[in-house]
This record gives structure tokens, sequence and C-alpha cells, in this order.
């Protein structure tokens, strides 16, 4: 089956700056899609090459197998990160200002946006102006305007960002629900807590190129295996000097070792007791976290 | 390019406007603003003529009484319509009690008594006519408040026709005929206009050329503030992104464009409908509320069509570049010093204003209102003041048309990069380079 979404070796360069720099990732049909990486890193380019709100100097965008077509965008639910209202409209006018953008009749409208507000419990202030709701009233309006034509892809530009905790769980059980209807959802953060919980496909992006992509569970089975948990009374310097020992991770959970790739773990653990008493010593399946500075580090 | 989400945006755009209070205030104020500017002051002038008790010292002998006479009489048995206009002006605004005062004792001491009684309120003023004065043509007036022109005006015109009667009668001559002789002539005004000439004041006309001209100033300059303002609004609210994620910079622009110029036009159909109902001849002649010698210029169909298509004109050339300002610039106070250059070519013409309006035909008027920027007014204050030529008017369009193209295509350009620009003001350089590489 073909992709529903694909950049190839797409570039984006602002004078000398180069914001993203040939990068190709493809977002099969279904996925929940989560493009990593840390502020500044080429995400809100990406997706804005995506929507044509930015041109790329080079490269191509793909939607459904082929090039973009300017309809395309109507199948698509976009909610980017800096993201605003008519403050002086009512809800009801702007969403249906919206809906009629993304092509969607009149009548169905307005029959849609009587059901999301009642669903998002917004029923009773359709005709209220937009700047008398509150922040998270707010954020609600946005998200059902992004979903109300019903589209195929959702691009959600670090949806998670200053949203009040009832919000967050909207967007949460939202993002479940488009997934369990087969729509394809992509969206951008910077926290990988997140991302690890929701996503199936990832794309890690640093300094504008891709630097780890795929699904996520086969990339922790790859690179799964050599990470091992570890609590010692020997410091950090020495655990890194230790041979057969690539890279020490230092968590909030304790440090993680990630073992050469030809290394034997017991011969490692044999060289740590050495250095200290070891309390803790056990394989690992890698968190994101683990994975993205692993990633980073051998980019650079 | 796609009409589809352009008509959406423009309906947006449009009905926010329409449906505002503001909008319905300002369009009905206007009119009533108009009327009230124009019919209220004569009737003011009407109901609270300046009353005065004068008091007149006939030193010279034989001018009193034919004084008094004179200053109430006229007031009272000339009806309004056989009176110049000139005349009957000066006459609505004083009203005459005149008291003849008895020559008599110290001069000084009567003087200084009547002015004890102006000051004491007990007359308005007192008129002293002495012989050594007339001798030399002057009469003294003395009052609390010399700043009532009018009324001097009055009392010495007066003054001068009973003295002048009065030398006439001791030279021999008869009043009457040299009066009739050498009475003032009036230009009797006929505007001739390809639909039937008519009758019409000369002031008439350059007032309605005028009010036509700054009409469209304003508008012109409110519709394309507007544009910039909701261009700022979207910026600043981060909307802008949303609604780029479904159509393109250009058709958003020009759906703006669009429904904030039908709005203008909504509201300059209001006015001007207005305008037209209320100078038809027959409904100034039902009103009666306008004085009966006023002749109001009146506003034809054709006028007023060529007055909405050179707002549509104006205002999709200066709201193109304030869509421009507004992009580029991050708020109110940056674009403010951007647009600053702008209104430079809507006040320019106003420098030309009397020289067109005496004569519409000049190489200058010519030139002038073919020059894009300034066309939308001042083929107006020429259409008002003469119809030019047909060919003026087709080049002027088609000239100013391809311009506002020309604009589009330039500021739709720094509209696409400036709209999500954000921080810094850009510079001249930077604009001239999103021009080129957009």
């Amino acid at each position: 089956m073909s992709n529903n979404l694909e950049l190839r070796e797409v570039r984006k360069a602002y004078g000398d700056f180069v914001a993203v720099d040939n990068v190709s990732l493809a977002v099969p049909p279904g996925a929940v899609f989560g493009l990593l990486g840390q502020n500044g890193a080429g995400k809100t380019t990406s997706i804005r090459m995506i929507m044509d709100i930015l041109a790329p100097d080079r490269g191509e965008v793909l939607f459904f197998g082929r090039p973009r077509q300017p309809e395309d965008l109507r199948r698509v639910g976009y909610l980017p990160e800096e993201r605003g209202l008519y403050r002086k409209m009512t809800v009801f006018d702007h969403l249906l200002f919206f809906a009629e953008l993304h092509g969607v009749e009149r009548r169905r409208a307005g029959k849609l946006i009587a059901e999301w507000l009642e669903k998002v419990e917004l029923g009773q202030w359709a005709k209220a102006k937009v700047e008398a709701l509150s922040k998270g009233m707010q954020q609600k309006i946005q998200l059902v305007g992004t979903i109300l034509h019903d589209p195929d892809i959702l691009i959600l530009d670090e949806p998670f960002s200053g949203l009040d905790p009832i919000a967050q769980a909207l967007f949460k059980d939202l993002i479940a629900d488009f997934k369990a209807r087969g729509k394809t959802i992509l969206f951008s953060t910077h926290i990988l807590e997140q991302a690890e919980k929701l996503c199936d496909h990832i794309c890690l992006i640093s300094h504008g190129k891709v630097i780890l992509a795929g699904e996520l569970a086969a990339i922790k089975r790859e690179r799964g295996g050599n990470v091992y948990r570890l609590a010692t009374s020997a410091d950090k310097a020495t655990v890194a000097a230790t041979p057969g020992v690539a890279e020490v991770l230092d968590q909030p959970s304790g440090l993680r070792l990630v073992l050469a790739a030809n290394a034997d773990p017991a011969a490692v653990l044999r060289k740590l007791v050495q250095h200290g008493d070891v309390t803790d010593f056990r394989s690992e399946v890698p968190d994101l976290e683990t994975l993205f500075i692993q990633a980073v580090r051998h980019a650079n | 390019m796609r009409i589809d989400p352009i008509v959406t945006i423009a309906k947006r755009e449009y009905l926010t406007r329409v449906k505002s209070k503001g909008f319905w205030v300002a369009t009905l104020l206007l009119p009533v603003a108009m009327a009230a500017l124009t019919i209220l002051p004569s009737m003011i002038a009407m109901k609270t003529r300046a009353s005065q008790r004068l008091a007149v010292v006939d030193e010279a002998g034989g001018y009193g009484e034919r004084l008094a006479a004179k200053l109430v009489e006229e007031e009272k048995t000339k009806p309004a319509t056989e009176l110049e206009p000139g005349r009957r002006r000066k006459e609505e605004t004083a009203q005459f009690k005149v008291d003849l005062v008895a020559r008599s004792g110290e001069r000084a001491a009567q003087r200084a008594e009547l002015d004890r009684k102006v000051l004491a309120g007990e007359i308005d003023a007192w008129l002293w006519l002495s012989p050594e004065g007339l001798e030399k043509n002057e009469v003294e007036y003395h009052a609390e408040s010399v700043s009532n022109f009018m009324t001097q005006s009055r009392l010495s015109d007066v003054v001068s026709e009973v003295v002048g009667e009065a030398r006439l009668k001791a030279a021999g001559i008869d009043a009457a005929q040299v009066a009739s002789l050498t009475h003032e002539v009036d230009l009797e005004t006929t505007r001739v206009l390809a639909e039937g000439s008519r009758q019409e004041g000369g002031m008439a006309g350059f007032f309605l050329a005028y009010f036509l001209f700054f009409l469209l100033y304003m508008v012109t300059l409110l519709y394309g503030q507007q544009v910039m303002n909701g261009v700022l609004e979207e910026k600043s609210s981060r909307i802008v992104e949303v609604i780029l994620a479904t159509v393109r910079p250009i058709e958003l622009l020009l759906g703006k464009l669009l429904g904030i110029g039908l709005a203008g036009l909504t509201q300059l159909a209001v006015w001007l409908t207005t305008m037209v109902a209320l100078t038809a001849p027959a409904v100034l002649g039902a009103l009666a509320l306008v004085p009966e010698d006023t002749q109001l210029p009146q506003v034809s169909l054709v006028l007023v069509l060529h007055f909405l298509m050179l707002f549509l004109l104006g205002f999709s050339l200066f709201a193109t570049l304030y869509a421009a300002i507004g992009a580029a610039t991050n708020n109110v106070q940056e674009a403010q010093q951007f647009a600053g250059f702008l209104v430079i070519f809507l006040v320019a013409p106003m420098f030309f204003l009397i020289p067109i309006i005496n004569d519409p035909d000049s190489t200058l008027a010519v030139v002038l209102s073919m020059i894009p920027p300034l066309t939308p007014m001042l083929m107006m204050l020429r259409i008002a003041v003469k119809m030019p030529p047909l060919w003026q008017i087709l080049t002027a369009y088609v000239l100013t048309s391809a311009f506002i193209v020309f604009l589009i295509w330039v500021c739709a350009r720094i509209y696409r990069i400036g709209i999500l620009m954000y921080g810094k003001k850009p510079t001249f350089q930077e604009l001239w380079r999103w021009i080129r590489y957009a």
C-alpha cells in the first residue's frame, strides 16, 4: 500500500541557514507518526512544507502516493503550533468559516458544529463571541475547527504545548479515536515521553537532518539488547572507561549503559564489579530518550 | 487560483463588518449629520436672529427717522424671495429695535451716559451720526461686542443707503432712478449637461465636487486601513497559518479585498442613495426645509456610478498596498510608519483641488488625473465639476486597473512572505528581496 504522506529529499534554507536538509520520511496509512526533535530542529519548517505554506527549495511532497494536489489539503486537518482564533466572531460563525474553507457544505457544517460542540461540552457557547471563552475552551474550539471536516490525515504541530490538562486529555482521546478509525496522524513534539506513549512510527530530526526513522517497535527491537540499567558505587567516568561500554547515559532513574556492538555483557559486568559495588545490572528495552540521545551522539 | 475559498473569505470579511453595530451607526449617522449640518444652521438662524436694541443719536439731523424706518421696515415688508441672496443673509442675522435719542446737553456727558446704558444692559449699542463724521463718511458705533460683523455690515449698508439717498436728494437727483440704474447685475449660472441643462448655483457645484472628493478620500483611507488592520489582526493572532493551510496567500488577499471592498460599497450605496433622493428637485420642494433660494446641485445617477467605480479603483489600489504593509509589519505602530508614505498619495490631490475645480480641462488636470494613484480622487473632482471626454475617463480607468493588477502581483509576494514572518520590522531592502525571490 502506498504511503499517505511522504517527503522525498526535501530541503529548505533561509539564507545561509539550512533549516531542513534532505529530509525524507514516509507516513503509512493508519500510522500515528511522531516527528521528534529539539526546538529549532526543523519540525515546523517540515510541516509547513507539507502544508504548502512554505515551498521547499528542493525535493518533493507526496500525498496518497502522488505529488501533492491543492485539493489534497482539504483532506488534511492541520493545527499549527502558533494558533489563533477570530476573537470577535461567534464560536459558531468561526467554526462555520473553517468548515467552509475545507469544502464542507453549509448545512452539513451547521449540524457537525452542533454535534462537536456538544461533544466537547461547549454546546451552550455556540452564540458567544470567541473572546468570551477561557483559554482552555478556546483550545477546544481550535481542535474542533481542525477536525470538523473529518480529515483523512491529521497534522498537529506541538499539539500539547500550552494545553491545560482537560484539553490534553481531549487531544489524546481524539488521536486514539482517529487511529481506531484508520486515519493517519502526524504530530511533532519535543516531549519524548508523550511521543513514546502515542506513536507507532517516529522520525527523529536534529539540525535539519533525519537521524533515526521507522517503526518504533522495530527500532526498539533493533537497538534493544545492548542497553543496560546500572546501579553502582563507581563514578560515571570510571564506568565510561570500562572496556565494552560504548556510552553512559545519566538519566533520572539511574545510569544507562549502551554496550559496544560485540561486547560481552558478562565481561563488562565482571570489570564493573572490580571498580565498585554493583547493586543492579539488567538488560532493558531502551526508551525513546535513550534512543534519541544515542542517535544524536552517533550523528555527531 | 480557486474561486470557492475567495468567496468564503470575502463572505466572512463582509458579514463580520456588515453585522457589526458600528457599521450601521456610522452608515446612518453620516447622512443625519450631513442633513443636520446643512439644514439646522439655517433653521436655527431663522429662529434666533440677533435682536439689537439700538440707540441712534442723529446729531447731523435729517437721517434718524429714515434710518429707523428703514431698519425696521425692510425686515417686515419684503418677502424673502424678492431679495438677492447676498442681502438676505445679513438681514437674517440682525433685527433692530431702534430708539431715536435726541441730542441734549454736553456731548461728552451724553456719550458717557449712552456707554453706561450699554454696560448696564439697557441698550445693546448706540450709533452717533455727527456732521463732521459724515463728511469723512464715518458713523460711530459703540457696543460691548464689536465682533458681530454681519450686524455691523448690515448697519453700514443701511446707513450708506439713507445717507446716499439724502445726498442725492440734496443734489436734486431722483434716488429711486439712480438705484434702478446702478442695480447690481447677478450671474445666473446654468450648468450645461449632456442630459439637459439646468440652473445651478456656482457655489453649489463647487461644494458638490468638494464633498465627493472628501467623501472618496475618507472612505478610501478608512477601508484601506481596515484591510491593513485585518491583515495585522490575522497575523498577530496567529490565525493566518490555519487559513493558509487550505488557501493560497493570493486567494486570502483577494478574498479580503473583495469582502472589505463590498462592505465599503454597501455603506456608500446607502449614503449616495440618500443623497440622490434628498437632492431630487421634487423632494427638495416637498421638504421645504431648505431655504428657497438655495440651489442644491442635483446628484445624477451617472455621477454616482462614476463615484462607485472610482471608489473601487481607489480602494483596490490603496488596500492592496495596505495589505502588504499589514503583512510585513508586526503591530499597528510599525504599520503606521509605512502607511504614512501611502497617505502622501491620498493627500497630494488636495493641493490640486482649487486649480482643477477652476479649470477641469487644463493640461495639469488631464495629466494628473491619468496618474494611477491620483486618478481616483482627481478624476472624481473633474467628473463632478465638468464631465471630461469619455476617452480620458476610460484611459484613466484602464491605466489604474493595470496598475492595480501590477500592485497585486507585487504585494502578493510581500504578503506571502511577510504574513508568516514575525520579529523585526523589515527594511525596504528586505522587502525588495521578498518581491524578487517570492
